[in-house]
Parts: structure tokens; sequence; C-alpha cells
């Protein structure tokens, strides 16, 4: 059949590695990455958490602000669950969507919760004889992440 | 006696004009020109000021979208992929980073950004073999093939 512009796809050929060599080479990393966790042998961990219906990325000591009222005294100590990623220097623990909970541990502290500045919102329409004039007040919480720790359950 | 009604020869006087002029000017007092000192000036001023605020509140969010978008597009045109490529193949390997935690990953964690890269990469090449299939013709009558020989 003779060439057209059709007979081949628009992208170039892919070749994809042998599928069991691959998969040695999988566990080979999986294995340095839980030997390189169970030894300790990172820095500073990072994390992306989702909590508060946004995502954050955090390390520990970091002060995080949201613009809601969470159900818990100042003081307390809280577990953030939904963990998207976990880094250190040299691997990077990717969740699909999510990590395991027995693989990432997250602590955070309330620290303190307040009130925002009053932020003034406004509507008028010109030669309408038509404005109004709002002030809104919403609560605040602040996060302090205390830490973040990860266990060498990899398989 | 208890008087319930003033009299009506007393009429009150505005006492507190000063503070109610206070209250306005008080957000005026960084502008420029008369409008940070002169009431009647300074009154539509703030009253612009206030409304550009509201809306501007709306319209961040979808400019700092589209930065994150750029910054993104930016960083792995450094890997060699287009930021459709990107995003549509990470969210196809079910990452569900959005993309202000893209940007920051690709800022400050650059290794973090190169893998993320790597894995969109992978799965856009499974992509385009699947899409290919078995690469022998397709079944049917009208769209056999004829080979003349």
């Amino acid at each position: 059949v003779a060439k057209t512009s059709l007979t081949s796809p628009p992208w170039p050929k892919v070749k994809l590695p042998d599928p069991v060599e691959e998969a040695k080479f999988h566990a080979e990393v999986v294995q340095k990455v839980n030997k390189m966790i169970a030894t300790g042998q990172y820095g500073r961990l990072f994390a992306v958490v989702h909590f508060a219906s946004k995502q954050w990325k955090i390390t520990s000591e970091d002060l995080i602000m949201m613009d809601n009222v969470l159900e818990a005294e100042c003081g307390d100590r809280i577990r953030l669950e939904k963990v998207l990623l976990v880094g250190a220097d040299d691997f990077t623990l990717i969740g699909r969507p999510l990590l395991g909970k027995e693989l990432v541990r997250v602590e955070a502290t309330v620290i303190e919760k307040t009130e925002s500045w009053p932020k003034i919102n406004m509507r008028f329409r010109k030669r309408r004889n038509y404005q109004r004039k709002k002030i809104i007040v919403h609560p605040q919480t602040v996060l302090r992440i205390n830490t973040i720790e990860i266990f060498p359950c990899l398989s | 006696m208890v008087v319930l009604s003033a009299a009506r020869w007393v009429r009150s006087r505005l006492t507190d004009r000063f503070w109610r002029v206070q209250e306005v000017l008080k957000y005026a007092r960084h502008f420029r020109g008369r409008k940070n000192r002169c009431y009647k000036l300074a009154v539509r001023s703030v009253r612009r000021a206030f409304v550009k605020s509201t809306k501007a509140r709306r319209e961040k969010k979808r400019f700092l979208r589209a930065l994150w978008i750029t910054r993104i597009e930016a960083a792995s045109l450094e890997h060699g992929l287009k930021y459709p490529a990107f995003i549509s193949n990470l969210i196809k390997s079910q990452v569900e980073l959005n993309r202000k935690v893209i940007a920051d990953l690709a800022i400050y964690e650059p290794k973090t950004f190169k893998s993320l890269a790597a894995l969109a990469q992978r799965r856009r090449q499974e992509g385009f073999l699947a899409a290919l299939g078995d690469g022998k013709e397709p079944e049917g009558i009208f769209s056999r093939i004829v080979h003349r020989y």
C-alpha cells in the first residue's frame, strides 16, 4: 500500500522498555528507597496536603492560615490525613491520588483562631442612585505544622 | 412631669460631622492630589476604590491561575513537554495536584518537577501505543484494503 500522510501517526514511533526488565528495575528502586527511609538518610521532608478544600505545600515548622473555622480548640494536635505527595532531597513519593495513612504522618497544632481584617464589599451603579456597602469579617485559623514522618512500608 | 416628645421649637444640630468626614478620609489618605484632603473629591475616589477592590477580588483568582499555568508551561518546556500534554497526562495518571502546587514545585523543588514530567511523558507514550492498537488491518467489508497483485 502506498505511503500517504495518514499511513503513520503524526507522533514519532514509540518504543517502551522491556516490561520484565522494567519490573525488576522498579522493584530495585523501591527496595533502595525503603532502605533509605528505614535508615533515615533524608534531610527535611516536604509534603503536599489537601486541607480545607485547598492544597498546601508544607514543611515542618511552618504556619498555615485558612479562612474558616476548625472545630478544635487552640493547642490541639491535629493529624492531616489527605497527603498527595511527600518528598525529600533524593526521592519523592507521589500518591495516585493520595498516599497511604500508614506511610506518612503529618501533625499540626492549632495556634490561633481570629477574624480577618474587615473587608469592604461595595456595589455602585452610576446615575442610578444605587450603592450598597457591606463589611465582611470572616474567621481564620492558624496552624503550625509540627512534624512530617514517613515509615518504610513501600512494596 | 415627664415629657416624652421634644418641644417643637428645639432644633437638633449635627455635632459629629468631623468624625463622619474622617471615616471617609481615612481610606483616602494615601491617594494622590486633592482627593486625599477634600471630602467632596475623596468620597468619589473612595467609592470607586471600594468597588474596584470588590471586583478585583474575583479577578485575582483568574489572574493567579493564568500565572500558574504560564509558569508550569515554562517549566515543562524545559523538560521537553508542552503544557496540555503535561497536565492531561498527569490527570490521566491519577495525580490530583493543582496548578498552584505544581507551580510551587517547579520553582522550589526542581527534581520533583522533573520526576512529574517524566511520569507525564511515560503516560503519554503509553497512550500513543494504546491508540495505535494492534497494527493490523481493520475487519469489515468497506474498510478492507484491496491488494492488487
